[in-house]
């Protein structure tokens, strides 16, 4: 893990919705290279955080910087600086693979020509022959490559993953888990929410647990084993930590 | 950017299988009514030429008799319905389609197509002008009522907010990549209907304009709701609730609007009804418009006032048809009077025309609507164009019977009789109608008021882009 200034920053972070404190002083620390995995269960915050560094949402009180800067303050550094996967990539039924690669491409301002956007399909995982097929008939694995493929296109500095290998096969979030980690070793900062103790532990480089929308345990994910990582997430699920 | 966002939206509108079983259908329907309409504009023309050329005829044959009793016989004029009508026949139905010129007394067009209407036709009366006034703007919303609450229930709105898109350009590059992809599907319709108007009537240049205008029109009109829809979608967050306040706002435009306009417009503007309208002609020819008085005061003055000017101290003596010189005093009084009421009572129209104005807050079909008709020359405005000529058609060929009678008598003898030379001398009715100026000065506040509906909806598709959150 590099200890240079993080490109994913939250400080003191409060996200209120309505009265609900969403998320709750939350500070953490992503630099270059590094895979963060947020754990925690529904409504701990998790997802609520990745909003805000997309801006779909305001810091009640804090911040989140991105290279040093609020996109808040300046909403350009979102389009230039991040890739965005959610749980479920959202593309448009109608257009094929291709098509979707490079419209989202064409309105990020990354031109591309024909074969860029099929080698960066094929270097997402994604086979020849569903290029051109619409996306209705795609799976999940096929639009989360799809989405890798956008990510990667957009040479971001870091790339924030909602629980992405949600509903995905074994096989398929194994595939998945292995691109995440050859992008933050081309020097991506990840952020990635899931409920995925396996896929956390197998891509992480640091875990951190939310409850209530508080970051309660950090750790560094290559010092802890599968079951101990198990102990700790049920733990502060259950209230006995 | 906005360039990426239209060709998507135009593909992606083209690819989705509503715009094309909803386009053929209304496409099946668009050109089955038109080829109805055209059929009846058809006929209706062929029927008004031959029975004007028969009229005129019979009056040409007229044995030799009095020049005012040939007046008697009377005139029949018809008005001829511009090509563009086979679009929108606007009021056709409930409008005369005849005048009778007759001497004495201005009447009012007679048989009106919805009288003679047999009691099942009530039920078929769907128009080319309600497809495109009504069902397109209803295929415009069932195309756009999901445009931005499916990319916010699908997850796309955030993907593109991710990117830094900018909202006002995803919001009117969704407007004009749709308005494209409709372009598209109603191009063929509108190049068919052109093609058969082309191919079976005879086109000047201003009935092409009053065609080009139409459609610039239409497409403000569908772009206002076009816009209004992808507001509405942008602004609730499902499509079941855009899809239902659509829908809620269609029935309001198209059919509530016109309804409670012509409501208004009757409560705040009410006309004469016809007999009342008849009694008060009447009365003022007997009793005399101000400071001109009663018919009898007015003949002994006119008497007086021919006698004084031919030097002579009895009807009886004068060098003229004293009989056809009193009726054509007579007649000028009525022409004067009938005037001021047919005016009154036709500024009335107007004026109802524009209260009627007061159903359009609730949208923009009642504008277009009456928009359309005027274009197409089948509104009131041109009605009363039509029956102006008329009037002065009926003076004409009036006064010049009164010209033999006076000229071929004397004193108040009534011995002057014309022949078929005569009757034919008079000149055949032909009638210029007006341009498409006239058309788009008389159309004005309802094009004002197509243009601030155009307004509002480009307002709040911009505000609806300032508030989009994914």
């Amino acid at each position: 893990m590099n200890s240079v200034s993080p490109v994913l920053a939250a400080q003191n972070l409060v996200v209120e919705y309505r009265q609900h404190r969403a998320v709750d002083n939350l500070n953490l620390q992503i630099p270059q290279g590094c895979v963060y995995a947020l754990l925690g269960g529904n409504g701990a915050g998790k997802s609520t955080t990745i909003s805000t560094f997309l801006t779909f949402n305001r810091p009640s009180s804090g911040q989140v910087l991105i290279e040093g800067e609020s996109p808040h303050a300046n909403a350009e550094l979102v389009r230039a600086k991040l890739a965005y996967l959610p749980e479920n990539v959202a593309l448009y039924e109608v257009m094929s693979g291709l098509e979707n690669l490079t419209y989202f491409c064409t309105l990020a301002n990354i031109r591309l020509s024909s074969d860029q956007a099929h080698s960066l399909l094929l270097d997402s995982g994604l086979q020849a022959d569903a290029h051109q097929k619409r996306v209705a008939a795609y799976s999940k694995g096929m639009r989360q490559k799809v989405g890798l493929a956008i990510a990667s296109a957009k040479q971001a500095k870091a790339m924030l993953l909602d629980e992405p290998t949600s509903g995905l096969d074994p096989s398929a979030a194994n595939d998945f888990a292995q691109r995440i980690r050859a992008a933050a070793d081309r020097g991506m900062a990840v952020l990635m929410a899931t409920h995925d103790l396996f896929n956390a532990k197998q891509v992480a480089d640091r875990i951190g647990i939310m409850k209530n929308g508080r970051l309660v345990e950090e750790f560094d994910a290559h010092t802890v084993q599968h079951d101990e990582l198990e102990q700790k997430y049920l733990a502060h699920a259950r209230g006995l930590a | 950017m906005i360039k990426t966002i239209i060709r998507k939206e135009f593909l992606a509108t083209l690819r989705d299988g509503r715009l094309l079983t909803l386009g053929i259908t209304l496409l099946v329907l668009f050109v089955g009514f038109f080829l109805t309409s055209m059929y009846e504009l058809q006929q209706l023309r062929a029927e008004k030429h031959s029975v004007g050329t028969t009229a005129k005829e019979q009056w040409n044959t007229q044995s030799v008799k009095n020049p005012h009793s040939a007046a008697h016989y009377g005139i029949y004029v018809f008005k001829q319905d511009t090509p563009v009508a086979a679009l929108d026949p606007g009021l056709r139905p409930y409008i005369g389609q005849s005048l009778w010129l007759e001497p004495h007394k201005r009447n009012l067009t007679r048989f009106n197509p919805a009288a003679d209407q047999v009691l099942a036709g009530r039920f078929g009366q769907a128009t080319t002008s309600f497809v495109l006034t009504a069902l397109l703007p209803l295929l415009i919303v069932a195309l756009t009522f999901n445009s931005v609450s499916q990319e916010r229930e699908s997850g796309t709105l955030r993907m593109l907010h991710s990117l830094g898109v900018d909202a006002g350009q995803l919001l009117f590059g969704k407007l004009l990549g749709l308005m494209t992809a409709f372009s598209v599907v109603l191009a063929p319709a509108l190049l068919l209907a052109a093609v058969i108007l082309l191919g079976n009537f005879a086109f000047t240049l201003d009935d092409a304009l009053r065609l080009l205008v139409l459609m610039l029109v239409l497409n403000l009109y569908y772009g206002t709701f076009a816009a209004l829809a992808i507001s509405a979608s942008a602004y609730f967050n499902t499509s079941r609730t855009t899809l239902f306040c659509l829908l809620g706002f269609w029935l309001a435009s198209v059919f509530i609007a016109p309804r409670l306009g012509a409501v208004s417009a009757e409560i705040l503007a009410p006309n004469p009804n016809a007999s009342q309208f008849w009694r008060e002609i009447k009365d003022d020819i007997d009793h005399g418009l101000e400071h001109d008085g009663d018919h009898e005061e007015r003949a002994k003055a006119f008497e007086a006032q021919v006698l004084a000017q031919y030097g002579v101290s009895r009807k009886e003596d004068l060098p003229v048809g004293f009989v056809s010189l009193n009726r054509q005093h007579n007649d000028a009084y009525s022409v004067k009077v009938h005037a001021l009421r047919f005016d009154a009572l036709r500024d009335n129209f107007v004026r109802q025309q524009h209260l009627s104005h007061l159903g359009s807050w609730l949208g923009p079909s009642l504008a277009l609507r009456s928009l359309s008709m005027t274009l197409a020359g089948m509104d009131l405005a041109h009605q009363r164009h039509f029956e102006d000529a008329a009037e002065q058609y009926r003076q004409y060929f009036i006064n010049l019977t009164e010209d033999w009678d006076r000229e071929r008598s004397r004193g108040t003898e009534r011995k002057a009789t014309g022949e078929e030379t005569d009757w034919r001398s008079v000149a055949d009715f032909s009638y210029q109608a007006p341009n498409i100026g006239f058309a788009l000065r008389t159309a004005e506040v309802d094009l004002l008021v197509l243009l601030l509906w155009l307004g509002l909806s480009v307002g709040l598709l911009k505000i609806s882009a300032r508030r989009l959150a994914p």
